[in-house]
């Protein structure tokens, strides 16, 4: 049995988990509650989304957040009866997770 | 105190039944054994061999959870029988089948041998460069190297993990919750010098990262070994070994 | 003579137990954060199209519909975080010496540190 590759997919995953849970609930906070109730004001967050800095945190979350699903996810598939397609599976997803990336990069630099 | 003239409690145990070469498949056979407070499952099933069916077949040994033999599903739980008291189960019945993810052999009693294969697989013995020479006297370790492994040497092999794990369930190949503690135990030990002997196998794909950590295993285990945690902190190790493999490849695992 | 039974597999373990079914939440915990990171996506790009197309999206932000969905988005952003930190000493675990460091106590500290960002957010967004 040779080492297996899984540790780079597994890092990712580890970071995103690590980063979507100190960092999800406070987003979606402000998303889902304080912006329907007027309380950000535009020019604030079009200062953050301007920022290099706030570029570069927009594209990390979404970058994390998505190849951490794309691992979690593949891993579900397989676990739910797939296990014979494992591989195209994991290729779809990680696929997936470079796509939305890619598209994240684009919105980032606005 | 029980009134001997009254009629006694009992409760119903109902056992899966296979007789190899006979029937199809397990099915479920109902048995009424007397209730005593102080009773484990595995005390009904050697009142049930003794005195009313001594076809019953099962494995069993110290009857106080040192030597693994007595794993089974209880009501659908992995547990040693020897430590799955009756008044627990009130008022009954009692499902008790064999552990499962294993084939079943007769009755309770269930195929290992995939498990004793992947156990002697990963090494489990202290591997060393060289052997210290006997005057050098005994290897010696501080109280906090001992603590490196012991957690991991408390494995009985009683299998209740394996039968506790989905991906054993569905992946033939996956090594497994005890092996790769086991492999933990020796890599952990200061003692030990095979790291990278087990490496091979365990930081492959039927190795640690078949794993979901689903948790499953720890949560069964009776000698609080915590298989989940030990393979997790072997992803981290894992993962740590493959970055360094390319800063420094040819450094020595 | 022996004929074993072979070992049985079901496709629907993961509806046999809590803890199992507790697993499979919250591996699905990761779907709803991918889909969130989309909506927060659309966010930035409305923040970056102007005041108007801002003002739009809060509109839908505002909806019932969209309301729910964060309220669910929340519930499994919430039971990630929780088992993320209870999965963490796990794999990390800290010893000084022979004692290990309780896991509730790294557990704490994380739950300390969500408190701290969640706060440093609210305030970024709004100062």
């Amino acid at each position: 049995m040779r080492r297996s590759n899984e540790p780079l997919f597994w890092s990712l995953f580890s970071a995103g988990g690590m980063l979507t849970a100190l960092l999800m609930p406070a987003l979606i906070l402000v998303t889902g509650f304080l912006a329907p109730a007027e309380w950000v004001e535009y020019a604030r967050l079009e200062a953050l989304v301007t920022n290099p800095l706030g570029r570069l945190v927009i594209f990390a979350v979404a970058f994390l957040t998505f190849f951490h699903w794309a691992h979690r996810f593949r891993h579900v598939l397989v676990e739910m009866g797939l296990r014979r397609f494992g591989l195209p599976i994991a290729v779809v997803c990680y696929v997936a997770a470079l796509a939305g990336s890619a598209w994240a990069g684009v919105v980032a630099l606005g | 105190m029980t009134n001997i003239a009254t009629a006694e409690q009992t409760v119903t145990l109902e056992i899966a039944r296979y007789r190899p070469g006979v029937d199809q498949r397990p099915t479920l056979q109902r048995y009424d054994v007397p209730y005593r407070e102080e009773w484990v499952v595995l005390d009904a099933l050697n009142y049930l061999k003794d005195r009313v069916d001594g076809s019953l077949s099962y494995r069993w040994s110290c009857r106080m959870g040192i030597c693994g033999s007595c794993g089974m599903m209880v009501n659908g739980a992995a547990k040693l029988t020897c430590a799955a008291f009756l008044r627990d189960y009130l008022p009954g019945p009692i499902r008790i089948e064999p552990l499962s993810n294993f084939p079943v052999e007769r009755d309770l009693v269930i195929v290992l041998d995939d498990f004793m294969e992947k156990l002697t697989a990963i090494k489990p013995w202290i591997i060393r460069d060289e052997e210290q020479p006997i005057e050098q006297g005994e290897y010696r370790q501080t109280p906090a190297q001992l603590a490196d492994f012991k957690q991991y040497s408390m494995c009985i092999n009683c299998m209740l993990c394996y039968a506790a794990c989905p991906v054993y369930q569905h992946e033939e190949q996956f090594l497994g919750p005890a092996v790769l503690a086991l492999a933990q135990r020796y890599n952990h030990d200061s003692r030990d010098q095979g790291n990278a002997d087990r490496y091979e196998l365990i930081w492959s794909d039927e190795g640690i990262w078949d794993c979901t950590f689903v948790g499953e295993c720890s949560a069964v285990c009776p000698k609080h070994v915590d298989p989940a945690g030990a393979i997790q902190q072997a992803k981290v190790e894992s993962t740590l070994g493959w970055y360094r493999s390319f800063i420094a490849p040819f450094g020595r695992r | 003579m022996t004929a074993p039974y072979p070992r049985q597999r079901s496709n629907a373990w993961y509806l046999a137990n809590w803890p199992y079914r507790l697993f499979m939440l919250r591996e699905l915990s990761a779907v709803f954060l991918a889909l969130y990171t989309v909506l927060l996506l659309l966010l930035v790009r409305k923040v970056h199209a102007g005041p108007a197309a801002f003002a739009g999206y809060v509109d839908t932000l505002q909806s019932p519909l969209l309301i729910a969905v964060h309220v669910v988005v929340m519930a499994f952003a919430l039971l990630h975080s929780v088992t993320w930190f209870q999965a963490v000493p796990k794999g990390l675990p800290i010893r000084r010496g022979e004692e290990p460091v309780p896991p509730q106590l790294v557990i704490g500290a994380n739950y300390v540190l969500l408190l701290a960002v969640t706060v440093i957010v609210v305030v970024v967004v709004r100062v």
